[in-house]
């Protein structure tokens, strides 16, 4: 198992990410971040928000895939107006990650899916 | 989920507020004093008493128990129980201080909650009036003020 902050460090390389954090499943709140890429100075820094909300809505996303009988979610993607949120769940934690509208979509799930999996 | 009572009518909107975005089953806004400003989850006055004299006495301690082990008072506090969690913080508005003591479950989360609580925070500075009600934060008369705020929030003894 790979040490949470070398998880966010991989993560945060990864061209497009604006941010990654490991979050707790059940609290949402952050166990390990990176910085935020390219945030202007004095504006409001949105981790520990979309880390609280984004784990919350995991665990919703995670009840209405079991209710559906679909199984746990292996990935969950929201598409906003300028960028994504994406959501995997590791065991006890969920990686987290605020993505660019112009970020190669398909890397960085690939690699979220690999830390979610050398961390379960 | 029953909407909250308040014995000020300015934070009937921010607890609303905080109630349902943060999805607690129940909470008490209150003054250090113990006495209780609004409330939604409980039915019973006796419940709302306890809770604030409690409330109360936890804030005075932990305060007290932040100063001697980190120089500084605590301010918040979170228990996680099996079934259902307590957060418990602080907030002012103007020069006068607020408790709020809130139960949830697994609807919610502590992050959740502490992201709501900032803004109902927010939202108590910037609706609370200029002018504060009489006998605020004093402590000479603790079971009468207590008793005085039961009464606004769930009618006089024989009514409730």
């Amino acid at each position: 198992m790979k040490a949470l902050s070398q998880v966010v460090a991989t993560l945060s390389h990864v061209p497009g990410v604006v941010a990654a954090m490991v979050v707790g499943a059940t609290d949402g709140l952050i166990v390990e971040t990176s910085p935020v890429m390219g945030g202007a100075a004095g504006s409001r820094d949105p981790r520990k928000h979309t880390a609280a909300l984004a784990a919350y809505l995991y665990s919703k996303v995670t009840r209405a895939s079991d209710a559906a009988r679909l199984g746990t979610p292996a990935f969950m993607r929201l598409e906003a107006e300028r960028g994504h949120i994406f959501v995997v769940g590791a065991r006890d934690v969920v990686l987290v990650t605020i993505v660019t509208t112009d970020a190669n979509l398909g890397r960085v799930r690939l690699e979220m899916m690999n830390e979610a999996r050398d961390n379960s | 989920m029953s909407d909250p009572t308040v014995a000020e009518s300015w934070v009937a909107a921010p607890l609303t507020r905080l109630k349902d975005d943060a999805r607690l089953i129940s909470g008490v806004l209150l003054y250090p004093s113990g006495r209780a400003v609004g409330q939604f989850g409980f039915s019973n006055a006796a419940d709302v008493m306890s809770i604030c004299a409690l409330t109360s006495a936890i804030n005075a301690s932990a305060r007290e128990l932040g100063r001697q082990l980190d120089g500084k008072p605590f301010y918040e506090m979170h228990h996680a129980g099996v079934e259902r969690q307590v957060f418990m913080a602080r907030a002012s508005a103007g020069t006068q201080e607020f408790l709020f003591v809130g139960v949830f479950d697994r609807e919610s989360s502590f992050g959740v909650v502490e992201i709501y609580f900032a803004e109902f925070q927010q939202a108590l500075e910037r609706l609370h009036p200029e002018k504060q009600p009489a006998g605020v934060g004093l402590a000479g008369d603790f079971e009468g003020e207590l008793d005085r705020s039961l009464d606004a929030l769930f009618g006089p003894i024989g009514k409730r």
